[in-house]
């Protein structure tokens, strides 16, 4: 019994040490990728995130390498990766792509790098967490506000002529019930 | 009963009784052309928008044009039938129906042409899902869909009396389906006090609301056009002139659906040359109006002259769009007021002949306002063309062929003219002999009718 729960816990240790590993940092075999996302980022607000590249041997930084952020985002049924922004690495490896974040949730950002006298792309990702509810992010500066012209007094308007709508329906319901307490009558039922 | 009102039901009910070989083979014809249009739309479904003409840079064509075209005679009934009803004019009771079928079928064959044109059918929900409040184009689907069901409404109100008279002359005649509709329709119909009284409130909250509702309607579809950031669009007078445009090319495509049905089902004894004179005096009216609108428009546009206004005045009166712009202004505006102001053209052959004219033409005009609009660069690259594809031609054809078929299926269920109405009109006139126009002779009375 001792030597399962032994076993048990040195597989749980093992797992939870290549878990925390692959979270800080992913790489291909040559290239290690430290991918930094700042810790509190808001919908709507500028975010930069850093990307890191070094030779995974000596651990010394891989300048002018070309890092692409893509994102996945979904909007009318169909979902697709938007680009972020292209940054190439600067002598310490380091390239930082900035851009705002449009809605809350967890989002998986796809990093694409292409290392200096490569042509094929190398990819890893990254999550970022928003908190909060995604709102409408466009306010038009633009205009004149006049009080009382907006929105609600078009859903008032349009409100009230169906609500005049529906009193007309009533009304056919009360022909309805005003001929149910008649006798038919035949020959009469187009003359006044 | 008087033989006068023997004659009207008998008339009235004659597309439903008797059903002639020409019949079958017109729908036989109609069902093909939308045959075919299905399977044109099919290939778009298929393939994609890329089948049509219509690219990034003119992204709107036929489709367009076409919804705005439907839209527009969709005034024909309901404003038209409304503005007389609470006007009075007596001489409309014949045609009002005919107005009102027309109404409803050019909205359902409109509607259609938006979501054809949207490519994938499927996001037609996306207007709901994501639209917003301050789009012009959930506007447009508010007031079209507002005047979808008022117009049901105001077609059926005053089809009630008449149902229930087709339900009490066919019982043993007509087909089970069609017993079903009219005991359904007629809402235990039997003419007491209380139900006139009921439906002549009704009818009236409905002849009032249906006026701002349809103005309302085309003033939308041309804020479609003049918010967006087109220099041809950008005009302040769209609303007002597409308004007018509508009721232009509605009262002219009543007058063509009237003398048809009039034709086929021999309706001369209730639509008179006089029904056709008034409403060309209507269209005369409108015409005036609509020149009127294009030289204020055209004018001062033209006194201030932009980059983007000389290419579009370019393009519209000298160079691409000159043949249908002429068409329109000389055709479809000039001639039909000529045609029906000289005494010696102002006949039913006249008038029929200038409505065919404005019809025309305001297809027309719909057309180069939606492509022309989109021709003028909005960077400096070279302008592009349009050209319909056959899917996009067929397509259309199906659109004006489910037109036909759906006035030539409601004319054989439903009463083509409003009996109840007919018959009271008459007897006020025999109450009145001195009121009665030349429908029997005398000269015309002034276009309004009088008071009841």
């Amino acid at each position: 019994m001792k030597s399962i729960v032994a076993k048990v816990l040195v597989v749980s240790i093992a797992l939870g040490v290549a878990v925390f590993a692959l979270a800080g940092t992913a790489g291909a075999s040559h290239v290690k990728v430290d991918v930094s996302v700042p810790s509190e980022v808001t919908v709507g607000g500028p975010t930069a995130v850093q990307v890191r590249l070094s030779s995974a041997d000596e651990g010394l930084p891989v300048a002018n390498a070309a890092v692409t952020l893509y994102a996945s985002e979904s909007f009318g049924q169909v979902t697709s990766d938007v680009e972020l922004g292209q940054v190439v690495t600067d002598q310490n490896g380091v390239a930082v792509v900035r851009f705002h974040p449009l809605s809350a949730g967890d989002h998986q950002i796809r990093v694409q790098y292409v290392l200096p006298g490569d042509s094929e792309p190398e990819v890893t990702t990254a999550s970022v967490t928003l908190p909060g509810i995604t709102t409408q992010l466009y306010q038009s500066s633009a205009g004149v506000q006049i009080p009382g012209l907006n929105v609600w007094l078009l859903i008032a308007v349009v409100a009230a002529v169906w609500a005049i709508l529906l009193s007309v329906a009533v009304r056919v319901i009360a022909i309805a019930h005003a001929g149910s307490d008649e006798a038919p009558r035949a020959g009469l039922a187009g003359g006044r | 009963m008087t033989p006068w009102r023997e004659r009207l039901e008998r008339a009235a009910l004659a597309p439903i009784t008797g059903t002639s070989r020409a019949y079958y083979v017109w729908v036989g014809f109609l069902l093909a052309v939308i045959g075919w249009g299905i399977y044109a739309y099919s290939r778009q479904l298929q393939d994609g928008l890329v089948v049509t003409g219509m690219r990034d840079r003119i992204s709107w064509g036929l489709y367009i044009t076409t919804f705005v075209f439907f839209i527009g005679i969709s005034h024909a009934g309901t404003l038209i039938s409304a503005i007389l009803r609470v006007s009075q004019a007596r001489w409309r009771t014949p045609i009002t129906r005919m107005a009102e079928f027309i109404t409803l079928v050019s909205l359902i064959c409109g509607a259609l042409f938006v979501i054809i044109d949207l490519g994938r059918p499927d996001r037609v929900l996306n207007v709901i899902r994501y639209g917003r409040w301050q789009s012009p184009i959930i506007w447009d689907v508010l007031a079209i869909t507002t005047y979808i069901t008022a117009s049901t409404a105001y077609l059926f109100l005053p089809m009630i009396p008449d149902l229930a008279l087709f339900r009490d002359r066919l019982a043993g005649r007509a087909s089970g389906w069609r017993m079903r509709i009219y005991n359904l329709l007629s809402v235990r119909w039997h003419g007491t006090t209380a139900q006139w009284r009921l439906m002549g409130a009704a009818i009236t909250t409905a002849m009032i609301l249906i006026i701002p509702i349809a103005v309302s309607v085309h003033t939308v579809v041309s804020w479609i056009f003049a918010m967006t950031l087109r220099e041809p669009w950008n005009s302040t007078i769209f609303g007002a002139f597409f308004v007018a445009g509508a009721i232009f090319s509605g009262v002219a495509m009543l007058i063509v659906v009237m003398a048809i049905l009039r034709k086929v089902y021999h309706l001369e004894e209730y639509i008179t040359e006089k029904h056709f004179v008034y409403l060309g005096y209507l269209l005369a009216a409108m015409s005036l109006i609509m020149i009127y609108g294009n030289i204020s428009e055209y004018l001062t546009t033209g006194y201030k002259m932009s980059e983007g206004t000389e290419f579009q005045f370019r393009q519209l009166f000298l160079g691409q769009f000159a043949g249908f712009y002429w068409f329109y202004f000389l055709g479809g505006l000039v001639l039909p007021g000529l045609l029906i102001l000289l005494p010696w053209t102002r006949n039913v052959w006249g008038v029929v002949a200038a409505s065919v004219l404005v019809v025309a033409a305001m297809w027309v005009e719909r057309y180069f306002i939606v492509v022309s609009g989109f021709r003028v660069p909005l960077l400096s690259y070279e302008p592009s063309t349009y050209a319909p594809t056959w899917v996009e031609l067929s397509v259309m054809a199906a659109g004006f062929a489910l037109f036909a078929l759906l006035i030539t299926l409601f004319v054989k269920v439903f009463p083509i003219i409003a009996i109840w109405e007919v018959a009271e009109d008459e007897e006020s006139l025999a109450i009145a002999p001195a009121a009665r126009g030349f429908a029997h002779g005398a000269a015309p009375e002034p276009a309004g009718g009088g008071a009841r």
